[in-house]
């Protein structure tokens, strides 16, 4: 086996350094659907991240996103209401589901 | 952080909307999700790339770059998990903090790093856990990614081992944390913090500011990236501020409960019986990717066509990789080009003079130093992660 692993170097300072001033990292506009209870989507969903993270799921169960709002809320600590909890597995599984149940 | 409208691009058309396809046969692992394309928005320091999310941002490299054994900075794949991030960094007042069981706390800037240590370099592989997630069904909890959530490079910076020692541990240091500037946007939610034994860091494992001989890039961890050659990327913190040595394991979500596989032969569970006892997944299995040609290209009859890509393993070395024309009833070895060591690709090259119109499909698989060989990826069991997937990779094009 070859065994160049490591290798000291003398040499400091980089070809280029890049970064000048703030960097600014472009906003997407997702093409998310609208209907029922999209406004308790984004009041609760998009603390954390974009909607890329939902989107990139491809269409689930309603169990796929009922079990996916408690990861949010046990794991990550989302502050959702039960009651939003059901409106947006609801919207969920109506734009972005697979028709089935589990 | 403020809203610009200055992007009125829509990305309907890249990986976001792009589910798997409903047709797989069920819960059986197949190949990643070759479909998305790289997005028209270019983000800071980057080509476009194959574009799931801005915030935090989730870039995945396309296909094109496993067909050479360094990737190029601004196409390199990108992978926060939290959405705060900050946007300026200086690079006067920026310092790594060394602190917890140790007899002298430190404080090191960018410009002593460089200054005050021993230079080393190691090119490496760098793959997230989830790499591949897509191939599995159902659908594994996270990221769906294709293939391209890994890349390598050739990072340079100081050993840790020798940050240590000057620092100087303390009886009983057995854990070291690492923290980066990647920072969640609730209070609540957990930080994304790393925690290694001390016996797992070895003189390989150095703290770098510079990737491929330049600045990294802001988003793969400006000014300060832990490289942990051989290991998943969940371990190499970027922004990394902060390295913390204890005595005793802190229990923390991404360490408990992200990043781990069953703990068991297989490596594998069902959806019905999941699996208690888990492990971190640590080193990186045996896979290897075709970077050229790619999915649905025509090629001509009779043409000589090179198929190239790359290899890689957890740090044992590519031993051999193999090309199958008719669909893995025979293997043929490609010739390897291993220049940048054991933790880097290793490139493969295979020539092929298609003789047969119509459909041809290519399929890689490597084996490394301890034998260990690429599976089929029908023969890869589940996980509820989604981690280590490291199928034989197929590619199928037209031959006209
Ligand atoms: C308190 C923060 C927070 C909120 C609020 C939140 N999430 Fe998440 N979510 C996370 C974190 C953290 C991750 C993992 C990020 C990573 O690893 O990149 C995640 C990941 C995801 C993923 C990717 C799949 C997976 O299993 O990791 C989906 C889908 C998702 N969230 C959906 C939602 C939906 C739907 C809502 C609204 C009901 C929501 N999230 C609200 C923190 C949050």
């Amino acid at each position: 086996m070859k065994k160049i692993i490591l290798i000291a170097s003398l040499l400091t300072g980089s070809l280029f350094a890049q970064v000048k001033g703030d960097i600014e990292v472009p906003y997407i506009s997702y093409q998310i659907k609208m209907g029922k209870g999209f406004d308790s989507v984004q009041a609760n969903c998009l603390m954390c991240h974009s909607f890329g993270y939902i989107l990139n799921q491809g269409p689930q169960s309603k169990l796929f996103w009922d079990k996916k709002i408690d990861k949010m809320v046990e794991e990550f600590k989302a502050p959702i209401t039960k009651e939003d909890h059901k409106i947006i597995a609801e919207y969920l599984f109506k734009h972005y589901g697979n028709g089935k149940l589990k | 952080m403020k809203r610009r409208d200055f992007l009125k691009t829509s990305i309907v058309a890249s990986a976001a909307v792009m589910g798997t396809s409903s047709v797989l046969s069920a819960n059986e692992t197949h190949q990643p999700n070759d479909r998305r394309k790289v997005s028209n928005m270019a983000f800071p320091e980057k080509r476009p790339l194959i574009t799931y999310s801005d915030r935090p941002p989730l870039l995945e490299s396309p296909r094109s770059t496993f067909a050479r054994g360094i990737t190029e900075n601004d196409e390199f794949f990108v992978r926060w998990h939290l959405p705060d991030i900050p946007t300026h960094i200086d690079l006067d007042k920026f310092s790594i903090k060394i602190n917890g069981m140790v007899k002298k706390e430190l404080e090191v800037t960018v410009a002593e790093l460089k200054n005050d240590f021993e230079q080393v370099e190691v090119t490496a592989v760098v793959q997230c856990g989830g790499n591949s997630r897509s191939a599995f069904t159902p659908t594994p909890g996270g990221v769906q990614w294709g293939s391209g959530a890994m890349g390598c490079a050739k990072w340079k910076g100081v050993r840790l081992s020798d940050l240590l020692e000057r620092a100087g541990l303390q009886k009983g240091a057995h854990w070291i944390g690492f923290n980066g500037e990647e920072k969640a946007a609730y209070y609540k939610t957990p930080n994304f913090v790393r925690e290694l034994e001390l016996s797992e860091l070895d003189d390989h494992v150095i703290v770098a500011y510079e990737m491929n001989g330049e600045d990294l890039p802001y988003l793969n961890g400006f000014p300060l990236r832990l490289i942990i050659p051989g290991y998943y990327s969940d371990s190499w913190v970027k922004m990394l501020s902060n390295i913390t040595v204890t005595d005793k394991y802190k229990s923390l979500f991404f360490m408990d409960k992200a990043y781990r596989v069953p703990d068991n032969e297989t490596e594998g569970e069902t959806p019905d019986h999941l699996v208690k006892k888990t492990k971190p997944i640590t080193h990186m299995n045996v896979k290897s990717v075709i970077g050229y040609p790619e999915n649905g290209m025509k090629i001509y009859h009779n043409s000589h066509i090179v198929v190239r890509g790359v290899a890689f393993d957890g740090g044992h070395g590519i031993d051999k990789v193999y090309v199958s024309v008719d669909g893995g009833k025979s293997w043929d070895r490609a010739e390897l080009k291993r220049e940048n060591g054991r933790y880097a690709y290793t490139e493969f090259r295979y020539t092929y003079k298609p003789t047969k119109y119509g459909k041809l499909q290519f399929m890689a698989k490597a084996v490394n130093y301890l034998g260990d060989e690429q599976p089929f990826a029908k023969d890869i069991p589940w996980n509820r992660g989604g981690y280590k997937y490291n199928g034989i990779d197929e590619v199928t094009v037209e031959v006209i």
